[in-house]
């Protein structure tokens, strides 16, 4: 019996939204890139429940690659936490605040 | 080898290159010009002067000539405006007259302005180069817009000439002083021209070729109409319907608004205050525009449309009411002047009262007969009198002059010749075009215009003034014995002042014999040449303009009729009112050492002095009237106009220093609001896309 | 960072809610779409080599039972520079300076 393709959809609506609330709510750095890596993800499972639903392995080789951008993406992160604690000595996100009005 | 018709343009066209070459020359390459333009002037003004007498002899052979050069709004279903030239025995005549007294005030120039050593001198003759320009533009010009444009660009060259000596306190004020005062004139003409142009769809003055009317033959027909015969052309009536008023009442109001522009030009009362101040800008300058050529711009432009004026009798008594109370009302002020040039200056505008005497009295010759003797004249006082301000080292009193007969014999009998046709003594000029004019208005008035004679009254007592204030002049400038130094050992003049005095006294003395009237009318000769100059056949195309159209209009529409007086009793009274100030004037001041007669006037020499105080009355008007007026309008235009602007400005600018502190630098914030907004537009794209 | 635990402001939840939000969007939309069946693969189809052949771009040789897809061989390379380059700025953005941080 397969899922029906919403399904895997509500899931990957459910992971993006937790992806989200951590990004919106989280003041550790490392724990705002989790959140970012879970929003990533959730696009993956999107892409191969549409690549199962039209027979297309399009969508799983395009998974693949946003992997791959995704591990991409966390090493940069992960420099420029190291930079925003050696400026502000504590990698709280809401501490650079000074590009305002 | 052309024709002079196709080189008519070129008449104006010499003097505006003069301008520009002393213009751009005068600025980037001074060195070329030794004499700072005054050689491209010479040149180009007898370029001018030698085509306006090759035209002059063209047209006395029947060669009118009427053309559009150049159509600038093209006017789809309604009418076009445009430039074009019309030559005809009145511009041709005032073609050679404008060009004669330019190419003499440039010769003369060269005396008064290079020889003294002054300063900007491409800019004077730039001056003089534009204004020359625009004058003949305006002479030739054959339709009532362009003849405005001209106008009002005469009297801009006039007021950057007034204001020659700009770094002196006067100048400037005297240049706008005259710019102001004809302006204000201008602007009831400018609602004139408006007013012409709507009622009848054109502003030519002479309709020649297919399909082409012309303003001043329209109304002939309106008025005719009016009258029960013939149609009402259609234009007409149709503005008519607009406007409310019978022709004659609306054609009058349009003659009246013209009348404005003319008044202020031609510095009548009340817009005379200007020219005595303008005697500000060097005297070459005053011979030429505020004697010669820029004050007769509004008697000739009333001349060129007599066609139009002849159909209304109301406004032609009103410009000859106008004309002879200021003849009287500016000789009055004339008489008690202690300063060479004002005493020419009031003189000027008096002699142009009597010009638009005669205008109004339907003495059409009459009145362009004294408009040619009276610019040789009067240009020849003024430069007469410039010579006197070289010799006298710029200083203008007469009374530090004196007894300056023996030391400057050409200048003193110029000058006299001059005085002899200004005050009206027979032979020479002056006397035969100024009894002419009093003779017209006193038969035209006779006939049944007790407003006619009003004004013919007081043009003849302006003759006995006109005579006193003249020879008071001559005696205290030239006779007696030196008051002063200067008087004593005068300045020399070179030939360049004393050849246009010469030609000048030659034609002031030998000019009246054009239009001898009297002498024609008692010896049945035929010598009024002037007369049949300004007669065209009936068989031209221009007749139109001729005096025998005129006439018949006057005598149709403005229902004059001439009295039966004979013409040797008027001119032997004027000629005795004018001996009678003459010999007066030599009474008192013809004596070693003069003294000030005019002391004993007492109060009404103060009056007199203070020209009526007229100038006081219009600074009130400006201060009192203009200036409140003015305020209120500037706190309308700051506080309403304005302020809604600014207040739309300030609201933008309260709004962003509120919304901007969206911006707090906190990623998380930033976060939300992206995510906010995708909520909601997700939400509309699925309300408009039906996804719910 | 060895710091006592601290409990968070629950105040700082109060974001949070755009999220909810933002779910309760996503599945009104996905539930209330129609979707049809899904078509699957063919039980002897090899997912893993097509993938491997999709990424050199040999579809041509994937073989008759292969689940269809495009080639992603320009898609391969370029990924391989991002990788090499993403490495190389994480390297350069852990570098300390005398002064430490990457220089200005």
């Amino acid at each position: 019996m397969a899922v029906a393709v919403e399904y895997y959809l509500l899931l990957s609506a459910a992971v993006f939204c937790t992806g989200v609330f951590g990004v919106l709510t989280r003041e550790n750095a490392l724990m705002f890139l989790i959140s970012v890596e879970l929003m990533l993800n959730s696009a993956n499972i999107n892409l191969v429940a549409f690549s199962h639903f039209y027979g297309n392995l399009t969508g799983q080789v395009f998974a693949l690659f946003v992997m791959a951008l995704a591990a991409a993406e966390v090493a940069v992160g992960l420099g420029i936490v190291l930079v925003l604690y050696r400026n502000f000595g504590d990698i709280d996100v809401r501490d650079a605040t000074t590009m305002r009005w | 080898m052309v024709g002079a018709t196709e080189l008519t343009p070129a008449i104006p066209l010499l003097p505006f290159a003069a301008f520009l070459v002393a213009l751009l020359v005068g600025h980037f390459a001074p060195r070329l010009l030794p004499k700072g333009g005054a050689i491209p002037g010479i040149l180009a003004t007898a370029g001018s002067l030698l085509l306006s007498v090759w035209t002059f002899v063209a047209v006395s052979g029947g060669g009118y000539y009427a053309q559009d050069i150049y159509t600038w709004v093209v006017g789809q279903n309604t009418f076009s405006l445009h430039f074009g030239v019309l030559i005809d025995p009145l511009s041709a005549l005032m073609l050679v007259i404008v060009s004669l007294v330019a190419v003499l005030v440039h010769v003369f120039s060269l005396g008064y302005m290079n020889d003294e050593g002054e300063t900007g001198l491409p800019r004077y003759y730039a001056g003089l180069g534009l204004f020359t320009f625009s004058m003949l533009s305006f002479v030739v010009a054959d339709n009532l817009l362009m003849a405005f444009m001209f106008f009002e660009l005469v009297g801009l060259c006039s007021f950057l000439l007034i204001g020659f000596h700009f770094r002196e306190p006067g100048p400037p004020s005297a240049a706008k002083k005259a710019f102001l005062v004809t302006r204000f004139g201008d602007y009831f003409f400018l609602i004139g021209v408006v007013g012409i142009l709507a009622t009848f769809g054109t502003a030519r003055f002479v309709a020649v070729g297919e399909g082409v009317h012309s303003f001043p033959h329209l109304a002939e027909q309106a008025l005719a109409a009016a009258g029960g015969e013939g149609t009402m052309p259609e234009h007409v009536a149709h503005f008519l319907d607009i406007v409310g008023m019978s022709p004659e009442t609306w054609f009058a109001v349009l003659g009246l608004l013209v009348l404005g522009g003319v008044v202020g030009k031609s510095a009548q009362f009340p817009l005379h205050t200007w020219l005595p101040d303008a005697m500000e800008g060097p005297t070459p300058v005053s011979a030429l525009i505020h004697a010669a050529t820029m004050v007769a711009a509004g008697v000739y432009l009333v001349a060129r449309m007599y066609g139009f004026y002849a159909l209304l009798p109301t406004v032609l008594a009103i410009i000859a009411f106008v004309g002879g109370f200021t003849a009287l009302f500016a000789a009055t002020m004339g008489v008690v002047k202690d300063e060479l040039k004002q005493v020419l200056a009031y003189s000027t505008i008096s002699q142009y009262g009597y010009m638009m005497l005669g205008l109004g009295t339907g003495g059409y010759i009459a009145a362009t007969f004294h408009l040619m003797t009276h610019a040789f004249f009067k240009a020849l006082l003024f430069l007469g009198a410039g010579s006197v301000i070289i010799a006298m080292h710029h200083n203008e009193d007469m009374w530090d002059m004196g007894g300056l007969r023996e030391k400057m014999p050409v200048t003193y009998y110029t000058f006299l010749s001059g005085s002899l046709a200004l005050a009206g003594i027979v032979p020479f000029a002056g006397f035969w075009s100024k009894d002419e004019i009093l003779y017209e208005a006193l038969i035209y008035g006779a006939g049944d215009s007790p407003i006619l004679l009003a004004a013919y009254a007081m043009g003849l007592l302006a003759v006995f003034f006109t005579g006193f204030y003249t020879f008071r002049m001559v005696f205290l400038t030239f006779h007696g014995e030196p008051r002063s130094d200067t008087a004593r050992d005068p300045h020399g003049v070179r030939w360049n002042v004393k050849l246009p005095l010469v030609v000048l006294g030659i034609l002031a003395a030998t000019v009246g014999l054009v239009n001898m009237a009297p002498v024609a009318e008692l010896t049945g000769l035929h010598i009024e040449f002037l007369h049949q100059w300004l007669v065209i056949p009936e068989a031209s195309n221009f007749a139109a303009l001729g005096y025998e159209h005129y006439h018949h209009l006057l005598e149709e529409f403005a229902g004059y009729h001439a009295a039966d007086i004979g013409p040797l009793v008027p001119g032997a009274v004027s000629l005795a009112l004018a001996l009678g100030g003459a010999g007066l004037a030599w009474v008192l001041y013809n004596v070693d050492s003069p003294t000030e007669h005019t002391e004993k006037l007492g109060g009404v020499k103060t009056v007199l002095y203070n020209n009526y105080y007229q100038d006081e009355y219009q600074v009130w008007l400006a201060e009192g009237v203009t200036l409140p007026l003015a305020r209120a309008a500037d706190t309308f235009d700051q506080g309403i106009v304005d302020g809604v602007v600014n207040g739309v400005s300030s609201v933008s600018l309260f709004a962003g220093s509120r919304v901007k502190r969206i911006q707090d630098g906190l990623v998380t914030h930033y976060a939300a609001l992206l995510t906010l907004s995708l909520v909601v537009l997700l939400v509309a794209f699925g309300l408009f896309g039906g996804w719910f | 960072m060895t710091t006592r635990p601290r409990l968070r402001d629950p105040a700082t939840f109060v974001t949070g809610i755009v999220a909810v939000a933002l779910f309760v969007v996503l599945v009104t939309v996905f539930l209330g779409a129609g979707f049809e069946g899904a078509v699957g693969y063919s039980s002897d189809a090899n997912i893993t080599a097509t993938i491997g052949y999709a990424l050199f771009g040999l579809m041509n040789l994937a073989g008759e039972s292969a689940p269809a897809s495009e080639g992603f061989l320009a898609a391969f390379e370029i990924i391989d520079v991002v990788l090499v380059a993403a490495l190389v700025g994480a390297v350069m953005l852990a570098t300390r300076d005398d002064e430490g941080g990457d220089g200005e």
